[in-house]
């Protein structure tokens, strides 16, 4: 169980676009929640600065007491896991090696010279490969896999990492509706059995009604609303899907629709 | 009224400047080179009678009691392009990653790698054997060396390219869960360039055995110098023997890369 909280951050990118314009929020240990908000709003970057894959221009990211920096990057990581949009496994390596490279951080990188772990790790890899009811297909390529199984590995992978945080940037975007909502159960269960903290990135307004502790929603690099699930009213949409220009009717209409 | 009915799929619908400029210049530089190495079709056609002359000498029936002297010295030209492979591998391997962008530790570190490779490869492995031969002496010691030196020159570079065209999502992956430079190399870098790493290797073996039978004609071991030997003694039964078993072991070569490949690509079939 960890905490993150983010104070005053800014991302600038070199060409000048700035993907979050000072964002403050604290996210509660054991909690999870929900990023929503349309393409473009910053939520990727948002949740990629809570593990350091991205380094604010300015303002900071703390999980638990300590403050992300170049020096004790790795050392957050260890505790704070990542699931993605596109799996981001190794797709040539077994299915039981992908999770075990959630282990790599807890491994000496002489015995990862010759791709060695202790028989404990393969225990966690195992368990965890259970949790998401792939054991029996521990030995087989990733790539051989669908894309529900593909991303039931990566949480498998978070898992073996035995996190404090999962991170999870668009995990069902890629998905059917079936294997999304497998998913979203899965994190839901690994956050309320496990007491991880989870931080969500969705583009479904329902899935984030029905799973979320709390839900953010950014527009523009902004947070625009910040509540419980009860709190998303159409208003609340409004702010969150508001387009630069757009008629509002037309945005009106297409929520009706949807 | 329009003449032509079919258009490229460009603007104006018609060829890409870039690409017709670079047709012209091709065309035009190959015309004015072509006086420079003197091809003239009539010296060619004078020439034929002097090639059916070579190619009758080996219509001859073959010497087999060279057979024994001739497995000795290809066995010494197999081993000698296999231990130079395996050489090469392990030198070139770490070298690749420190010359491929995203996986070198230092940009200068990248730059200097890739300099010293292209060194290497600058001269063919003949030079290189001339210039071993004249540090170690005769024998197939030189010769290996040289095919070792030219093969991580060329393997170096290969490896690099293969690591630079992997997938980053996968290291982002590994990365993201705290993984140490070595181990996001060799968990996220290494099993995606495999496939066209291990290609490279089959292919530089190949290219190695042949490579090798060259060597001897300056004294490096191997089969080279008993085939300069009974070129210039005129030993067309010998010749011809040579000639047939590196064809043949050069075919094997092939179909058990072939084989190898396909392998490893697609994985052992289930």
């Amino acid at each position: 169980m960890s905490s993150i909280s983010i104070q005053q951050a800014v991302k600038r990118y070199p060409n000048g676009f700035e993907a979050l314009k000072g964002i403050n929020t604290e996210i509660q240990a054991g909690s999870f929640t929900v990023i929503l908000g349309p393409s473009g709003a910053g939520k990727s970057t948002l949740l990629r600065l809570m593990n350091g894959l991205e380094t604010p221009s300015s303002g900071n990211v703390a999980v638990g007491e300590q403050i992300i920096d170049k020096k004790n990057v790795r050392q957050i990581r260890h505790h704070v896991a990542m699931v993605f949009q596109q799996f981001n496994l190794v797709e040539r390596l077994s299915v039981v090696t992908n999770v075990l490279t959630g282990r790599l951080a807890h491994r000496s990188w002489v015995s990862s010279m010759f791709y060695l772990f202790k028989p404990s790790d393969m225990d966690i890899a195992k368990n965890a490969l259970s949790r998401v009811g792939l054991v029996d297909k521990a030995w087989n390529r990733a790539d051989k896999l669908s894309g529900g199984q593909q991303q039931r590995v990566g949480i498998a992978r978070a898992l073996a990492q035995q996190p404090q945080i999962i991170l999870a940037d668009e995990p069902v975007a890629s998905l059917d509706p079936i294997s999304s909502e497998e998913i979203m159960q899965l994190l839901r269960e690994i956050c309320t059995r496990d007491q991880i903290t989870v931080v969500v990135n969705l583009h479904q307004v329902d899935l984030a009604r029905r799973f979320a502790d709390r839900i953010i929603g950014m527009n523009s690099g902004q947070i625009v609303f910040d509540g419980s699930p009860e709190q998303l009213d159409n208003i609340a949409l409004q702010k969150i899907y508001h387009k630069e220009g757009a008629e509002y009717e037309s945005f009106h209409a297409a929520l009706a629709n949807a | 009224m329009k003449v032509f009915m079919l258009r490229w799929p460009t603007r104006n619908g018609l060829p890409p400047f870039g690409f017709v400029a670079l047709l012209v210049i091709a065309l035009l530089s190959l015309i004015l080179t072509a006086p420079l190495v003197e091809i003239e079709l009539e010296r060619l056609g004078q020439s034929l009678g002097n090639f059916s002359e070579f190619i009758v000498n080996f219509m001859v029936w073959p010497n087999f009691d060279y057979l024994p002297t001739l497995g000795v010295k290809l066995l010494e030209t197999l081993q000698m392009s296999l231990l130079a492979t395996a050489i090469a591998i392990v030198i070139s391997l770490p070298l690749g990653f420190l010359a491929a962008r995203n996986a070198t530790c230092h940009p200068v570190v990248y730059r200097i790698t890739r300099d010293a490779l292209s060194l290497m490869r600058s001269l063919p492995e003949l030079v290189w054997a001339l210039v071993f031969v004249s540090a170690v002496g005769l024998g197939p010691l030189p010769g290996i060396m040289a095919l070792a030196f030219v093969t991580v020159g060329f393997m170096g570079k290969f490896f690099a390219e293969a690591i630079e065209t992997i997938d980053p999502k996968a290291v982002e992956g590994v990365e993201a869960h705290g993984a140490s430079w070595m181990q996001v190399r060799l968990f996220a870098m290494f099993p995606q360039a495999f496939p066209n790493l291990a290609g490279t290797m089959i292919y530089v073996l190949d290219h190695n055995v042949r490579a090798a039978t060259i060597l001897g004609i300056v004294g490096a071991g191997g089969i080279g110098y008993d085939m300069v030997m009974s070129m210039r003694l005129f030993q067309y039964d010998r010749l011809i023997l040579i000639a047939l078993s590196i064809y043949l072991i050069v075919t094997v070569l092939d179909r058990l890369s072939d084989y190898l490949r396909n392998r490893i690509i697609h994985g052992a079939k289930q």
